[in-house]
């Protein structure tokens, strides 16, 4: 049994599906709830409330986990290369399955439909059009998933929806009025164009720095619609990015800084807003690996402080925890 | 400067804050949900059997200001009802803001909506309350009246599921042990077959939905007595009850309505069809809980040990009151329990000897009985209130029980202890 720290570490753990149609999860059935006392086999009530009681809705569903998350095949409307690495998918996707992925933070599993099912690669959902009922995912090709991917003609298997791909989300879920930074490099910039959407909708000022990075353009411009954001290039790895960014960081007090990109662009900022007063709030893309994204298969169960283990696919982790133990503590 | 700072705002927590503001402290209320007396917006009863002699105890001890309020919300006094002699019954719609504005004139802060989640500690003192927004509240010494009832979880798997009682739960959040986070177990009341935790003791119905005469007669009289239809009676339903002081004969037979505000209907549950079975009940509904129907909330999950001053043991600066500090039923025994905890935390604070009231007047016997039968497994089982059941009889036994002002003034006097809660100490 955990003690002391890593007990309160591990009943303060947030789960982005807690309260969502697909919570009570699997975890619950076998006492590996994230949220839930009960259903960690424990006796009396002591969760981490996140506002809907887990357990009365495990009992009403008959004891079992309800939900469970559809794999279909979705219609390739449209197949288009943004730079010789980068492939956007426009898919067709049922009206309610477009709707739960009108979110930041938001993806889904895509694979070959010839494939079998370990070929499933996760991918940020970049723009949602409810009314067509079209989502549109962009793709860098890397390795053997995303390859069998690129000769993809008519249509792919999806399984959604899922929501942890960003961590902080409940600064976003707050922000109304305020000044944003948005840092993006490469692939990153996908989900970046939703959170862009997504705080302009909230009447955010949004201004935007992207790197082309590894897929080498720079396509965020054409997924966020008709928000009102200035766009400025720069090369994030290089000391005068930096430089630049930090000047803005000073000039600006952002409400909230996103970054979307590696673990390493993560901590450079961190180690930027850290130099200035007024800390913005940090909301960044969850760079774990993840494989099943129901937090069963353990691909991206990440270690944090005072040695808890977390799924990281279904935890919104304290981002500079995530990224310390990531980088610094390898 | 003390800075006190008290967990949960009901009637423990005002009455917490009301003496340590007293004794000079500067007093901060955290309270989970949108208004102070928890439990207390439903309750209603006081001066009933013996707490007729604990709250005149109260007034003698100086933390007579809630009682005061509760004396003058009245809408009966003197009433008599089953088992029960000489009944305040307080109206429910007006105590809260009465005590709110009482608070707010003496100078003690209150937070409403703040939840707090966690502790942090140094060694074993408490530095700081964890609130649900991550924010720390910290302060020089903390008073837990959390209570013991729910939340959800708790109410489904010990009782009937959530009843939607007035704590709010899925709008406000859980109530946390704030000892148990600090690393002192609780201690679980249980029931009679040795199930864990109990249900609350009564509902509430809408007076507007009872027929005219029932509702005359309330208005009237305070109290109406009603006739169960036989095939409804049911005996094993009152061993379930926490109020074993309400667990009567009559109370099964019978449907007990009280005028507080409400209509208080003096049994746990009852289900609605059967309900309006009853003449004068046709088409009676629930306020409280609005799901009375199947249900009520679970109480006496969480029972921090603690010393006959309220101290939690093992924790340097931790006290308690309430339901929190005991098996003990009702707003007397609450308000009781919490003048000894906010007038204490100022004591331990400066570090002057903790005040424990002697044995020969009620409030101190009832705070050491109860923690004394706590410590057996049948004591377990029992509830602590100075209205009925095993405490009751031994006040009149060991002939406590007074209606006397003058005569429980006397012996408090006999003690030295006049006015000691209202002495300032800062």
């Amino acid at each position: 049994m955990l003690g002391g720290d890593a007990a309160l570490v591990k009943r303060k753990l947030e789960c982005i599906d807690a309260g969502s149609e697909y919570c009570p999860c699997y975890l619950a059935e076998t006492n590996e709830c994230i949220t839930c006392s009960h259903l960690q086999g424990k006796e009396f009530c002591d969760c981490n409330w996140r506002g809907v009681c887990i357990y009365q809705e495990y009992v009403w569903s008959g004891y079992k986990s309800k939900g469970i998350r559809c794999t279909c095949r979705a219609a390739l409307l449209e197949k288009k290369y943004l730079s010789p690495n980068t492939i956007l998918f426009r898919l067709g996707v049922t009206r309610t399955l477009a709707r739960e992925l009108d979110n930041p933070g938001a993806y889904i599993f895509i694979r070959n439909e010839d494939k079998p099912s370990y070929f499933d690669v996760p991918m940020s959902v970049m723009a949602v059009n409810t009314e067509e009922n079209e989502i549109s995912v962009a793709m860098q090709v890397v390795g053997a998933k995303t390859k069998a991917l690129e000769s993809v003609r008519e249509g792919l298997v999806i399984r959604g929806p899922y929501w942890n791909g960003i961590l902080g989300q409940r600064y976003l879920k707050g922000m109304k009025d305020g000044n944003c930074l948005v840092i993006a490099r490469g692939i990153g910039q996908a989900p970046a164009a939703k959170v862009v959407r997504y705080l302009c909708r909230g009447d955010n000022q949004v201004k935007i720095i992207a790197d082309p990075g590894k897929v080498g353009t720079i396509f965020i411009k054409e997924f966020i619609g008709n928000a009102p954001c200035e766009i400025e290039e720069l090369d994030l790895t290089s000391k005068q990015g930096l430089r630049i960014i930090n000047k803005y960081l000073k000039n600006e007090k952002y409400d909230i800084v996103f970054s979307g990109g590696s673990d390493k662009q993560h901590l450079y900022i961190i180690q930027e807003i850290d130099k200035v007063q007024d800390k913005p709030y940090l909301v960044v893309t969850n760079n774990n690996e993840i494989c099943c994204g129901e937090g069963v298969c353990g691909s991206c169960s990440t270690r944090i402080e005072s040695g808890v283990r977390v799924k990281a696919c279904k935890v919104q982790l304290d981002v500079r925890k995530a990224i310390e133990r990531r980088i610094l503590n390898g | 400067m003390v800075r006190v700072v008290v967990i949960g705002g009901g009637w423990a927590g005002c009455a917490a804050a009301v003496t340590a503001r007293q004794a000079g402290a500067e007093v901060l209320i955290l309270e989970k949900t949108d208004m102070l007396l928890g439990l207390g917006n439903v309750g209603g009863i006081m001066r009933n059997n013996g707490r007729y002699t604990a709250s005149e105890e109260l007034i003698s001890l100086g933390a007579g200001k809630l009682i005061e309020i509760t004396d003058k919300a009245a809408r009966h006094s003197m009433v008599d009802f089953p088992g029960h002699r000489h009944a305040t019954l307080y109206d429910v719609t007006k105590v809260e803001p009465m005590v709110r504005r009482l608070l707010q004139e003496m100078g003690v802060e209150i937070r409403t909506m703040a939840r707090a989640v966690d502790v942090e500690k140094k060694g074993a003192a408490i530095k700081g309350i964890l609130m649900a927004d991550d924010s720390i509240v910290e302060g020089d010494v903390f008073i837990e009246t959390t209570g013991s009832t729910g939340p959800m979880g708790n109410c489904l798997k010990y009782g009937n599921g959530c009843a939607m009682c007035i704590l709010r739960c899925p709008s406000f959040g859980p109530r946390t042990s704030i000892s148990q986070r600090a690393g002192v177990e609780d201690i679980l009341g249980q029931r009679g077959d040795e199930c864990y935790g109990a249900f609350s003791g009564s509902c509430k119905l809408n007076k507007d939905s009872l027929s005219d005469d029932v509702r005359e007669t309330l208005d009237r009289e305070g109290v109406v007595v009603l006739r169960v239809p036989e095939e409804d009676i049911k005996m094993d339903k009152l061993s379930i009850k926490v109020c074993q002081q309400y667990a009567l004969k009559e109370f099964a037979e019978n449907v007990i309505l009280l005028d507080t505000g409400h209509a208080k209907l003096m049994t746990s549950y009852y289900p609605l069809e059967k309900l309006r079975k009853i003449k004068g009940l046709e088409n009676a509904r629930y306020e409280d809980p609005y799901s009375g129907g199947k249900g009520n909330s679970i109480r006496y999950l969480s029972i921090a040990p603690r010393s006959n001053a309220m101290k939690v043991d093992n924790l340097d600066n931790l006290l308690c009151g309430g339901e929190k500090a005991g098996l003990f039923v009702g707003h007397t025994e609450a308000i009781s329990t919490g003048s000894l905890a906010g007038h204490n935390s100022v004591r331990l604070v400066l570090g002057m000897p903790l005040l424990e009231l002697p044995r020969n007047i009620v409030i101190g016997d009832i705070i050491a009985y109860a923690n004394e039968r706590i410590k057996t497994k049948e004591g377990l089982k029992k509830r602590y209130t100075f209205a009925g059941s095993e405490y009751f009889e031994r006040m009149k036994e060991r002939r406590l029980y007074t209606i006397n002002p003058e005569e429980v003034r006397r012996r408090v006097e006999r003690m030295d202890l006049i006015d000691i809660f209202s002495e300032k100490l800062v």
